[in-house]
């Protein structure tokens, strides 16, 4: 009994559906103050975020006649289910997640997939011109990323030995230096991870000023705010994955390992709101040109580099 | 003002009836007196094909009393403008498009359409400019005698006075 | 049409679009195959309306064409009024004129940058460029009043004196302008995104831009040195040297490079302006009538060729007023430019022109608490009336 009700304040309270959703309001306000200051403007308050949300949740949630109600409504849900579920696989502190056991790095890169996957569906179901062009792109985009993610991901697994999170945490947190190896995949993961976010220079999916926002066209209301919540999360669990990856240092003391998780997981959003405020937005077409030529080798490289190094020292 | 000159002189001397008629008023413009349909035709075609006046800036319309004048604007390389006149009967306006030569004009020609109620013959296929939808037929704004007191901007229709009683209150 | 065909509706309204046009975009996957091309939603009469009023009036009238190069076509106006009378403007009215049309060149290509950047998904520059055009719109506000109608102009010269501390205010702004456009020009010369998103894009080769007549900055993208103030020169370009800016990509990355580099140019004509600027009246008297005779004027607006044709009749009101702005030009070969490209070059294209497709409708609306009213022509003129009463001057008088 007592069992369970860890499991439900892990699930629920921490570091569960609460304290993702409080994070990523976080996230989300860093993210846009930073980006604000960037470009010399004064960026908007610390609760404009939960304001946003609150505000889309008191509204009129319009569905299109052409739509199907079914999928135009639970697309949301899924894709915030989806994204909470792949949280719990990830350790934030320490080097245990909630949930663990071996192959979850797979069921967390399958669990990444469905909030793209449900933003198609989404816009395809709304039968709108913009949302078909917007979920056309993401299919066509989400082509593009997910080879050099898997890669990436799956590189450092490979000297780690083993494919779960929390074990390839607590191997690079018992031997820190191997994590310098990775770095290139690192790069690659970052950038394919913007990409998976649809931020800019990425953003074509949503581009505002060609197909209005995309696949989400249509939503509204009570809907939207749990797409926009979905997005924000699945931030939150894409900077948690990489920090537990590529960043697994510790010290040992759990409330010194709690506040390192949030100096890493702001450093990360850094460099991704620098990418996202320095360059323009990428032509479709050309996204898929960049990911197959330049970040699929780089990825494959690091593979083969890997798969080397644990033959020639036997770690 | 030499080449001005040398223009006038070309036109001239390919087009007697142009003697008198062409005009240089000063530097870089040149007029002309209201051609007629045949006229206007062989010498824009002149114009445009021989003379390199490469690009029509647009035409102009205007009101006449009893006709409708048509003021095709033309310039060359050195932005020399010939300004070729043209003048239509306000019963039955009717002139040739010369979208053909120029197909920069067309934009220009379907606002003759729309404001003067010149009927263009072969004007491309296109939506109707600069008029809204729903326009009432027969009404074009820049005639003099339209007057924009008389229209009804809730019923979309043009309804001048009347009766003689209307007219005087007027 | 076939089934891999669908068509997407750019407009009337779209995030894009900053006025209203329409562009049926027939796309095959994210392929242009056709382009159906609308405009006309912001007809506003004024050129009827021209013909009712005087011809100073007309002068507020012809000022609101459009909201950014407000003064071009009022400059274009006074001009044909002016030579249609015969009367010759003080060379320091003339000087200052050039002033405010080169800031105006600098607030409307600054602005222009921000809208092409946003367009391509480049947040950062679009909120950058825009900084730094409040700032030229600052030295316009302090020196005419207000933002984009500045009212300079008046028939027979302009209404406001550079005095002192505005010309301290010019001086000081075109100093931190210039490095901030130095940076700009850095950035779109190096930056590979806005390269790759720019070069190659919209493509009107030299033949072309001839062929559809196209003016100003998009001409000149394409090698063709078109300038009125070198073809044609008016006013104070008489005497001052202008440097026609050329570029042969011929495409939106041409455009992009010949209206950065014509920032630095209208900084350097401003500081000779300044330098070289003669003393003496600002205004001559014109009169009310003005005798027949029809006049076409040309003025290089920000966006190219800006012509204006006006007959008058010898009364106080004109006959016939006819404003071709630039974009009326370049609007012809937009179908040629959009065709064959994709989806994504789209906006960047149309944004490509600087179109302006008109301003909004003219009816002022005075927010208080409670209620909301709108005001037509009478009320205002008795607000506008009653408001110089308490400042002394009596206007009701006078016959509108």
């Amino acid at each position: 009994m007592l069992l369970f009700l860890e499991y439900i304040f892990k699930i629920f309270i921490f570091p569960g559906v609460l304290f993702l959703s409080v994070y990523s309001f976080v996230l989300e306000f860093t993210d846009r103050k930073l980006y604000a200051r960037m470009q010399s403007r004064v960026g908007p308050p610390w609760y404009q975020p939960l304001a946003d949300f609150l505000k889309l949740i008191g509204k009129n949630v319009i569905i299109p006649a052409d739509a199907n109600r079914f999928f135009f409504s639970i697309m949301p849900f899924v894709s915030l289910a989806a994204v909470t579920a792949g949280f719990m696989y990830v350790p934030l502190f320490g080097t245990s997640a909630v949930f663990s056991f071996r192959g979850d790095l797979i069921i967390v890169l399958y669990f990444l997939a469905i909030p793209p996957l449900a933003g198609f569906l989404a816009g395809w179901y709304s039968r709108g011109v913009y949302a078909t062009i917007g979920a056309t792109r993401i299919l066509t985009q989400m082509f593009a990323y997910e080879v050099p993610l898997f890669i990436s991901l799956l590189a450092p697994a490979l000297i780690a030995d083993t494919w779960s999170v929390s074990e390839i945490t607590a191997f690079y947190a018992a031997h820190p230096l191997y994590t310098l190896i990775n770095l290139p995949c690192a790069l690659t993961a970052l950038i394919a991870f913007q990409c998976k976010l649809e931020r800019a220079p990425f953003d074509s999916p949503e581009a505002e000023t060609e197909v209005v926002s995309g696949a989400l066209v249509e939503y509204s209301g009570r809907l939207l705010a749990f797409f926009n919540m979905a997005h924000s999360c699945e931030l939150v669990l894409v900077v948690s994955l990489f920090a537990a990856i590529y960043l697994p240092f510790m010290t040992g003391i759990i409330w010194l390992d709690f506040l390192l998780y949030f100096v890493k997981t702001l450093f990360i959003l850094v460099f991704l709101t620098l990418m996202r405020a320095s360059m323009a937005r990428v032509v479709i077409n050309r996204v898929i040109t960049f990911f197959w030529t330049f970040l699929s080798p780089v990825a494959l490289g690091q593979i083969i580099l890997n798969l080397l190094l644990r033959g020639v020292l036997h770690i | 003002m030499k080449h001005e000159e040398h223009i006038v002189k070309t036109l001239c001397s390919r087009f007697p009836f142009l003697e008198n008629r062409v005009y240089i008023q000063k530097e870089k413009r040149i007029f002309t007196n209201p051609l007629s349909a045949d006229e206007f035709k062989e010498v824009i075609r002149y114009a445009h094909n021989e003379m390199d006046f490469y690009r029509s800036t647009h035409v102009v319309g205007t009101d006449d009393g009893n006709t409708l004048g048509l003021l095709y604007i033309l310039a060359n390389q050195e932005e020399i403008l010939l300004a070729l006149r043209k003048s239509v009967p306000k019963e039955n306006p009717v002139v040739q498009s010369i979208s053909d030569l120029y197909p920069s004009i067309v934009l220009h020609e379907r606002e003759l359409v729309d404001l003067f109620g010149v009927v263009v013959i072969g004007l491309p296929e296109g939506p109707a400019y600069p008029l809204p939808d729903g326009w009432p037929k027969g009404n074009y704004p820049m005639r003099k005698d339209w007057n924009p007191k008389y229209f009804n901007k809730s019923t979309m229709q043009y309804e001048p006075p009347q009766t003689k009683e209307e007219i005087k209150n007027e | 049409m076939n089934d891999n065909q669908i068509v997407l509706p750019i407009g009337p309204q779209h995030p894009s679009l900053d006025e209203p046009g329409s562009f049926h975009i027939t796309l095959e996957g994210e392929k242009v195959i056709n382009a159906v091309i609308g405009v006309g939603y912001n007809h506003r009469g004024l050129e009827k309306a021209c013909e009712s009023k005087n011809y100073i009036q007309n002068l507020y009238i012809i000022e609101r064409v459009c909201g950014i190069c407000s003064h071009a076509h009022s400059t274009a106006y006074c001009m044909a009024v002016e030579e249609l009378a015969g009367v010759t403007v003080p060379p320091r009215a003339e000087y200052i004129r050039v002033i405010v049309a080169e800031l105006e060149r600098l607030h409307s290509h600054l602005l222009w940058l921000g809208v092409a950047c946003h367009e391509i998904g480049f947040d950062t520059m679009f909120m950058y460029s825009w900084r730094d055009r409040e700032k030229v719109l600052d030295v316009l506000a302090a020196f005419g009043g207000n933002r984009v109608n500045y009212g300079v102009n008046t028939l027979g010269g302009v209404r406001r004196d550079l005095d002192e501390t505005i010309l301290e205010l010019i001086v000081k702004t075109l100093d931190t302008l210039e490095e901030e456009i130095k940076l700009f020009i850095d950035i779109a010369m190096t930056e590979t995104t806005l390269i790759n998103r720019l070069k190659g894009v919209g493509k009107l080769s030299r033949e072309d831009a001839i062929h559809y007549g196209a003016v100003g900055p998009v001409a000149r993208a394409a090698g063709i040195a078109h300038d009125m103030r070198v073809y044609e020169p008016y006013g104070a370009y008489r005497e001052i040297p202008v440097n026609v800016i050329t570029d042969t990509h011929a495409d939106v990355y041409g455009r992009t490079l010949v209206r950065m580099l014509e920032t630095q140019e209208s900084i350097r004509i401003i500081r000779h302006c300044l330098k070289s600027i003669p003393d003496g009246d600002i205004t001559m008297k014109v009169p009310r009538r003005i005798p027949a005779g029809e006049v076409i004027v040309r003025v290089e607006a920000p966006r190219g060729e800006d012509v204006h044709y006006l007959r008058s009749n010898g009364t106080d009101i004109l006959d016939r007023i006819r404003v071709r702005a630039p974009t009326e030009a370049n609007w012809h070969g937009m179908k040629h430019m959009l065709e064959g490209g994709y989806l994504a070059d789209v906006p960047i294209t149309i944004a490509a022109i600087d179109p302006c497709y008109s301003c909004t409708d003219r009816a002022i609306v005075v927010r208080s608490q409670e209620n909301t009213n709108v005001m037509d022509w009478k009320q205002l003129r008795h607000m506008s009336v009653d408001y110089y009463k308490k400042q002394g001057i009596d206007f009701a008088a006078c016959k509108l």
